[in-house]
Order: C-alpha cells, then structure tokens, then sequence
C-alpha cells in the first residue's frame, strides 16, 4: 500500500466527530513534524500548515478533519444510551451498527446500536425504519449507573469499521469524507519536502473543522487568511451503483477525481473548473466532471468569505458515503493526489489568478 | 434607451457566468462614474467619488445573473439532462426554448406522460434537434449553462412583456440613474451583483470590498394585482418605485425607509410601499457582512416573476430611476 494510503488508513481510524477534531489533528501533526515554516491552531481547533511561496500570492488548501457521528443526550435507567445525529444521517446506515464511544483523552469503548429483533417487530414496524429518537446504543451495562462509569452525556459515538482493500483495487472505511483530503494536502506536504521545492504560490494547507454541520472552520480560516485562490478537497457520494439511471450516477469510481460545476452551496466559474481539467488532460491524470448538482462542501463558505475567493473543489468519488462502510478506489486517491499536486505547485502566472 | 435594455436583456449570463453582461455593463456604466473594477467572483463595481470632506458610502446593488440551467448529463440519444440554477418553476419553463452560452439552443420538455402536478427538475431534459451525443456534444459541454430565451415585447401603454427583468430591469435603472448624476455628496457605488439567484453570494463579497454606510438593492418584487394572488401583496403594477420595507431575508433600515420615502414626496416621483412576504434580496447581505450597513431596497413592481414572460411597467422602471438618482444626490442620508 502506498505511503499517503497507510496514513489515510489511520487518519480514517482515527475518532474524530464533529467539534472532537482533536486525534485526527494530533496524527497530522505527528506527520508533518518539521516539514513547514509555520503552524498555526486557531480557537475552534483549524490546524493551517503554511510552506512559503516564491511569491506572495496565497493559495488554500482545504480539507476538512470531522467525521459524522452521533452525540450522546441521555442515558436511561437501563443503561441504554440515546443521541442525536452531528452532521447528515440516513438513519437506515445505523441500526445494528458497531460504534465507539467516549471523547477525546478518554478511553473509547464499544457499542452498537440497537434494533429490535424482527420477531419482537409489530406488523406496523416490519419493513420500516426505526425513527432515530427510538433508536439507543447498548454498551452491555447494568444500569444506568454503571454505564455513567463509562459513559458521559455530551460524549460522541463514531463507527467502528476497519480499513480493508477488496475486489478489484477497492478501498473501505469510515470517514473517508474527508480524512481522504487530509491524506492528499499531507503526501503534498511530503513531496515537497523530500524534493526541498520552493512552490510559487505561498501554500496554505488548512485541515479544518466541523465541516459536517455546515457551519465550518473553513469560513474562519478563509477570512483569517484571505487567499487568492483555494482548492477543496473532498470526498464526493457517487451513485455508480445498483438502480441509478445513467444521468443521476453523479460519476464512476475509477475514473479519477471529479471536478465540480455546480453543487448546493457554490457555483463554480469556469475559469476554475477549465484549469483544473485541463493540467488533468496535459499531465494525464485521469479526472472527470461530477455530473449532478448535488451536495456541497467547504467551497460554498470558502468563496464567498471577504472580498471572494476562486475557487476549485476537486473530490474523490466514493461509494455509501456517510456510512460506516464508505468505498473509493484506490487509483482514484492516486490521481486525486496528483492532480492537487499539480495545482499547489502551479505557477501563479499560469493560473486564473495571475 | 430601449436598445441599450434590449442589450442588458439579451445577454445570457446564469448565476456564476456573468462575465459577458458583466464586461457589457461596465462599458456601458464606465463614461458616467470614476472607477470600475471587477472583483474574484466578478462582481461589476462602479463608483463615483462624492465631493463632500466626509463623504458616507452609499451602494446601489443590482444583480446581473438570470435563473437558468446547467448541462448535467448527455445522454447516448444526444438527449440533454440539466438542472437548475436557481429557482425554476418548471411549469412555467416547460416546451420554451433555452439558449446555452456558445449559442445552441434546445426545448426543455417533461419526459412523455407526466403529469403537470409532477413537473420537477428530474422529468425535464432539453432537446437540442440532435441525433447522438456525439453531435450534443459539439452543441453543449457538461458544465455549461444555459437560460430560457430572452424575449422584449411591448404591450399595452408603458408595459413590457419578457425576460429576465429579473434583474436586467434594475441593472438598466443603475446605468441610467449614474448618468443623471452631477456631482453627488457621497461616494456612490453602483454594483453589479453576480449570484443572486442561488442564495446573494455576490453581493456578500461585493459589500465586504465596498463597506458601504447605506447599502439599497435595487431589485424586481413581485406585485399584488393579478388573479388570485395567492397570500397578500400590496405592490401595483404601475404604482411607482416600490419602497421596500421587509422580505424573508431583510428587515429595512426604518430610518432609511424614511428618508427614501420623504425624498420621493418631495421630488414628487411615484413611489408606494413594498411590503414582501418571501423572497430575498441583495439587501440582506448588505446588511449583514463585515462591519453591516444600513440597508433597504427600491424595487420594481413585476409580475409573473421567474416566468419566460416577466411584465414590468415603464413608467415604474422612470420612476425608479429618478429615485435611485435623488438618493444617489441627497447631502447625507
């Protein structure tokens, strides 16, 4: 397994929910030891990595270090533990699920959710999902004492799903949204480093926060910095599966990293979208377009912060995409690698910011 | 008058592809005003220096983008999928013509049988007269946008059917309000806003650049006097510039409200209230970004708003003008 794939595979063990960052950043960290000019943690917790540049122009680069999860909002006398969803759910990814639960700097223990077995199911309930305010984590305590041993309101719950490679060059996991653009903007960091590359653009590489809930770190970075351009890096849903008509498939896995025109929260200008796609053509990195308007990502903050920012979001496809069970293809975090490579170190003058 | 609207009218620009009516409004607005520039997302900013020591910040914000489509997906039968930009209302959209930026143009139709109550983004796509999607592909790029065709047709007396005066009709009133300029007070900034449509993005990074003290979207509202309205719009057609005092996203500044009302009795310019129980303007952003502003909106009464044939008034549209102009000259607001 390539290198930046074995960090990706820790950086997806990692528990990292909404607002609880913190291992995922302590990782980053570890990993680029010594590697940048400056480092900076803002006060909700965005780590930016700056590699200074020929020129002064900046360029930012975007990925966001929070995971779905679930928050713990009350414990009954049972020991059963209820939640409340961080970030966008279906609910059918989360009966019968394995989780981790607890906090940052506490020991995590194991859980799963839940689900009524189908021969205690009434009629009405069989074939339907259970409503989330229903659903409860069962950490095997005695009651509600004991489970308060272990167990806080305000705690979190993540996934418990392994990294593993199957069929042909496919990839599972939890968090691959986003903790792929961490391992993408680290092995960018890496390459320079070991090659002792002066970029042009002073590089800004940003891991942020809380991504998940809409309200994003992204925006106080993008403000704190003020950079001419950014780039988003993502993971984004594909529907190359089962049951979808062609022209909602969104893109194939495979194919290289897709390069959006329009999403929920920003409309790209073309500017952005024929750079990118055409250092994708001249230096033969598979990428392709994401063929449906859909979802949205750090970009829709990002651009619109102070006086506007040009942006590019470039994402890998992935497969059941907010589940415990998230599938990319490897090739794809190939190309995606090389493919934000080739726009960090750019020079500016060949860019639509020159 | 009416070619330079024809012109504003008829160039295509969907929210985020606003460069081409960009470029033409700033060659238009550039004789009447000391700067213009073009800032990351394209917004057009215009601005006239005020002669006073301490001039306020006054900003009259247009939107240039249209509602439209993008190019999703072609199809192998050379059939094209799109979606929208902004809000569509499909049952108004359906079987017209939509332009794409390089100059094909299609029909958007519902797939065969379905039915008006199920008129949605996903029953349409748009027919470009081709036989595969090798021959689309040399018409249409994924990506590319494209708008239902503008049209500008006279009607009865001073009204106008077509579109998009939503809001070209208030880009015309920018560009002719800054000619009727002297020698204002105040540094009045006209801007052309890009991506109004899809949630006031422009208009957020516009007001951070301008910092404006007053800050007045000048954009269409929806009016009252047609059948059956629906919920209750006290805006006429032919009633004059309409005074915004709230929509969903703003609640005007009232000292504002005021003064833009008082102006209009003084200067004797046809002028009622607008009161909007949805919809969103270019004022809430400039209310809100960086330090805030004061904001409030002088609108143009339109009905049959988002539709392929939009109706304004004239003599609304003169009205707004002088308006935006006596305000644009007043001493301090």
């Amino acid at each position: 397994m390539a290198k930046g794939l074995q960090l990706l595979e820790k950086l997806c063990q990692a528990f990292g929910p909404t607002s609880c960052e913190y291992e995922v950043a302590d990782l980053i960290c570890e990993e680029l030891q010594g590697k940048y000019d400056e480092h900076t943690v803002d006060f909700i917790g965005d780590h930016v990595f700056r590699i200074k540049g020929k020129t002064d122009r900046k360029l930012m680069l975007s990925a966001h270090m929070d995971e779905v999860g679930l928050m713990i909002s009350a414990i009954d006398e049972h020991g059963y533990i209820y939640f409340q969803p961080v970030g966008g759910f279906d609910v059918k990814v989360l009966c019968g699920r394995k989780l981790f639960v607890g906090d940052y700097g506490k020991e995590k223990i194991s859980g799963l959710i839940a689900s009524k077995a189908i021969h205690q199911q009434s009629w009405e309930e069989r074939g339907k999902a259970t409503p989330i305010n229903k659903m409860y984590i069962d950490i095997g305590a005695k009651s509600k004492e004991d489970a308060e041993k272990y167990v806080s309101v305000g705690d979190y719950a993540v996934f418990d799903s392994d990294f593993i490679r199957f069929g042909d060059g496919m990839i599972k996991g939890k968090a691959i949204d986003d903790r792929i653009g961490c391992a993408v903007l680290c092995d960018i960091i890496n390459y320079i480093h070991e090659n002792k590359i002066t970029p042009d653009f002073d590089l800004y590489f940003c891991f942020t926060v809380r991504e998940e809930v809409g309200r994003s770190g992204a925006v106080v970075t993008a403000n704190r910095i003020k950079p001419d351009m950014a780039l988003v890096l993502e993971a984004t849903a594909v529907g190359d599966i089962a049951g979808t008509p062609a022209h909602k498939r969104v893109a194939d896995t495979g194919k290289g990293p897709t390069v959006s025109f329009m999403d929920h929260g920003t409309a790209y200008r073309s500017e952005m979208i024929d750079f990118a796609m055409k250092l994708g053509r001249d230096n033969d990195i598979p990428c392709q377009l994401k063929r449906y308007v859909s979802g949205g990502n750090d970009a829709g903050h990002i651009h619109k912060s102070s006086g506007g920012v040009k942006t590019v979001a470039v994402s890998c496809p992935t497969r059941y995409i907010h589940s415990a069970s998230c599938v990319f293809n490897e090739a794809d975090y190939d190309s995606m690698y090389r493919l934000a490579r080739q726009i960090a170190l750019c020079p500016v003058s060949e860019t639509p910011v020159k | 008058m009416i070619n330079d609207l024809k012109t504003i009218m008829t160039t295509l620009g969907a929210s985020s592809r606003e460069d081409a009516i960009g470029d033409k409004l700033s060659e238009m607005i550039r004789p009447y005003v000391d700067e213009v520039c073009k800032d990351p997302l394209g917004n057009v900013i215009a601005v006239k220096r005020g002669k006073a020591n301490d001039p306020q910040k006054v900003m009259f914000c247009a939107h240039m983008d249209e509602i439209g489509f993008v190019v999703t997906f072609i199809q192998d039968d050379g059939l094209v999928r799109v979606s929208s930009v902004g809000y569509i209302d499909y049952i108004a959209a359906s079987n017209h013509r939509v332009r794409f930026e390089n100059g094909a143009v299609g029909v958007l139709v519902p797939e065969g049988k379905t039915e008006a109550k199920d008129l949605r983004q996903e029953k349409f796509y748009v027919d470009l007269g081709v036989k595969s999607r090798r021959e689309a592909e040399r018409k249409v790029k994924i990506g590319e946008t494209g708008a239902i065709e503008s049209t500008l047709v006279k009607l009865g007396g001073k009204r106008y059917s077509g579109r998009p005066f939503d809001d070209r009709i208030g880009c015309y009133i920018l560009v002719e309000a800054a000619k009727l300029l002297k020698k204002p007070e105040n540094d009045i900034y006209f801007v052309f806003s890009v991506q109004e449509e899809v949630g006031c993005r422009g208009s957020r990074t516009a007001s951070f650049t301008v910092r404006p003290d007053i800050g007045i979207a000048v954009d269409v509202t929806p009016s009252g006097d047609v059948v059956n309205p629906g919920t209750n719009l006290c805006v006429k057609l032919g009633g004059g510039a309409a005074i915004k005092v709230k929509d969903n996203s703003v609640m005007c500044d009232q000292a504002l409200v005021r003064f833009i009302t008082d102006l209009a009795e003084e200067k004797k310019i046809a002028h009622q209230t607008e009161v909007l129980t949805y919809g969103g303007t270019d004022a809430s952003s400039m209310q809100t970004v960086a330090g805030g502003s004061r904001a409030g909106g002088i609108s143009i009464p339109i009905r049959f708003c988002h539709s392929p044939n939009e109706m304004i008034d004239m003599g609304d549209v003169e009205a707004c003008i002088k308006l935006v102009a006596a305000v644009a000259e007043a001493k301090r607001i």
